[in-house]
């Protein structure tokens, strides 16, 4: 049985979506004259990206540089996983080096995956500088890492998941806290 | 889906959906090839076994590149120097292996079934890289990546593979994976090497390459062995060339956009002239970059699947 409680209506989601963005542009195109680019990680990540370059672009008339990226060969979990996901595409359309590169996930958990997506960056090339936007951070790292720009703080059941959907995938949008691993009671 | 095999064993095993999984997978793989930084940490703390019973460069130097750009440790081992000589059994060889901590063993073995035999005796995974006349699981994917590459999708693909085709692992695992992938399939070549009892697999059989040539999007020439001259299979390879050896002229009676494949090494001469072999039809090298993406592919999926 899997249990799942809304934590934020898509209205709230949309106006943290905004806040982030709006930071990531005061910190970057002030003057329009640093390269910098948005790439989202696989899955959520990348539609996640994708809104923040929205708001980016209906405030300054510019869409900023974004790419896409997997980071499925460069987990530390081989043979840890009763199965392996189609390895996704990873688009960056433009060069890496010098430019100041921000990555979108939608959760931050253990910090793993970025650890993982810092690794996959660098193997495109020398970026200027590395920041991380998230649109929840549970709070309980890992790994020494940390969001630069965060929608919420979350302190949750760590046995429980936080689940991230947009409505382009058919779904109901807004954030959720799913208890994936709930058993039925036995009496 | 999800991929879950420990093993690569035989394109008959897998379905539809896992072959193009594979090659989906190894599209991605394609571009770590490409990019500056020619290696993933995928397999780093993996260890690969490269065990050939019976001789190989290409394929085993492309496993051994494909290991090396996922970050294995690797191994060599050849047959020459095992104590396969000394008169171990196979299985107490790989035990041998397995004990010590090794994740992956690629086998190329001259007895058809011997990796689908080792895999049943041992947790780690195992990849087929030749046994015998009947399976070459990742000659097969890498010839299949090229054609759908090259030609989008294999379903009612016109595929004639020409030459020995009795004795050839290439041609038996091409066959399995292209019928499940819905291609239309011909083997060709003299009567001796091809024999009817094909056709109970669902492919067509043609002893004369105009007709088995003149519609196909694709010819797949299979090497021929002079051993099987001395066999007596064909009269010689002089005749052989000019019955169903590849030349400009019998070019003119295919399709102009036709793909020209081997799975190389190529006798120039034999089965195609050097006027095919380097002209615009023919995309023999690029299978063996496909290869390379392809052997990473399978790699990197069998070894997620090995447990710990």
């Amino acid at each position: 049985m899997t249990l799942k409680k809304q934590l934020y209506s898509p209205e709230e989601m949309t106006a943290a979506i905004s806040m982030i963005a709006a930071a990531i542009r005061r910190d970057f195109d002030t003057d329009g004259s640093v390269p910098y680019a948005l790439v989202g990680l696989y899955n959520q990540g990348v539609p996640l990206a994708e809104r923040i370059c929205d708001e980016i672009e209906r405030a300054t008339g510019r869409r900023p540089e974004h790419g896409r990226l997997d980071i499925s060969m460069y987990r530390d979990d081989v043979g840890l996983r009763s199965g392996l996901p189609l390895i996704r595409e990873t688009v960056i359309p433009f060069n890496i080096d010098g430019h100041k590169i921000i990555l979108v996930d939608d959760v931050l958990s253990s910090g793993r995956t970025i650890r993982a997506a810092l690794d996959a960056i660098t193997d495109y090339g020398r970026p200027n500088m590395i920041r991380l936007a998230v649109l929840v951070d549970r709070g309980d790292p890992e790994y020494p890492i940390r969001a630069d720009y965060v929608g919420f703080k979350l302190d949750l059941d760590p046995a429980h998941k936080v689940a991230v959907q947009f409505d382009e995938d058919g779904d109901e949008a807004g954030i959720f806290e799913v208890n994936w691993q709930q058993k039925p009671l036995n009496r | 889906m999800e991929w879950t095999r420990k093993d690569l064993l035989s394109l008959y095993d897998l379905s539809a959906e896992e072959i193009t999984f594979l090659l989906d997978t190894a599209e991605e793989f394609k571009k770590v090839s490409e990019r500056n930084v020619k290696k993933v940490p995928a397999l780093r703390g993996k260890t690969v076994v490269n065990l050939f019973v019976e001789p190989s460069t290409r394929t085993r130097v492309s496993f051994e590149l494909a290991e090396q750009r996922l970050s294995a440790d690797i191994v060599n081992m050849q047959a020459s120097s095992s104590s396969l000589l000394k008169g171990e059994t196979l299985l107490d060889t790989v035990r041998n292996i397995e004990s010590l901590q090794v994740d992956l063993i690629v086998m190329r073995h001259s007895a058809p079934g011997a990796q689908a035999f080792i895999a049943k005796h041992l947790k780690c995974g195992v990849v087929n890289a030749g046994d015998g006349a009947h399976s070459h699981p990742t000659q097969a994917l890498l010839d299949i990546f090229t054609m759908r590459e090259k030609k989008g999708a294999l379903k009612d693909l016109k595929v004639t593979i020409v030459g020995d085709i009795l004795h050839s692992r290439v041609a038996r695992s091409n066959m399995w994976g292209l019928l499940k992938l819905g291609a239309k399939v011909t083997l060709a070549g003299p009567s001796t090497l091809v024999p009817r009892e094909f056709e109970a697999a669902g492919v067509r059989v043609c002893h004369n390459l105009k007709d088995a040539v003149q519609d196909a999007d694709v010819v797949n020439l299979l090497r021929i062995q002079h051993e099987r001259q001395s066999a007596g299979f064909f009269p010689s390879t002089g005749e052989y060339a000019k019955f169903f050896g590849l030349n400009r002229q019998n070019l003119r009676w295919m399709k102009p956009d036709v793909l020209v494949m081997h799975p190389g090494p190529i006798n120039r001469d034999v089965e195609l002239t050097s006027e095919v072999a380097d002209g615009p039809n023919s995309v023999i090298l690029e299978q063996v970059t496909n290869g390379l993406a392809v052997r990473m592919a399978v790699l990197f999926l069998v070894a997620g699947c090995v447990k710990k």
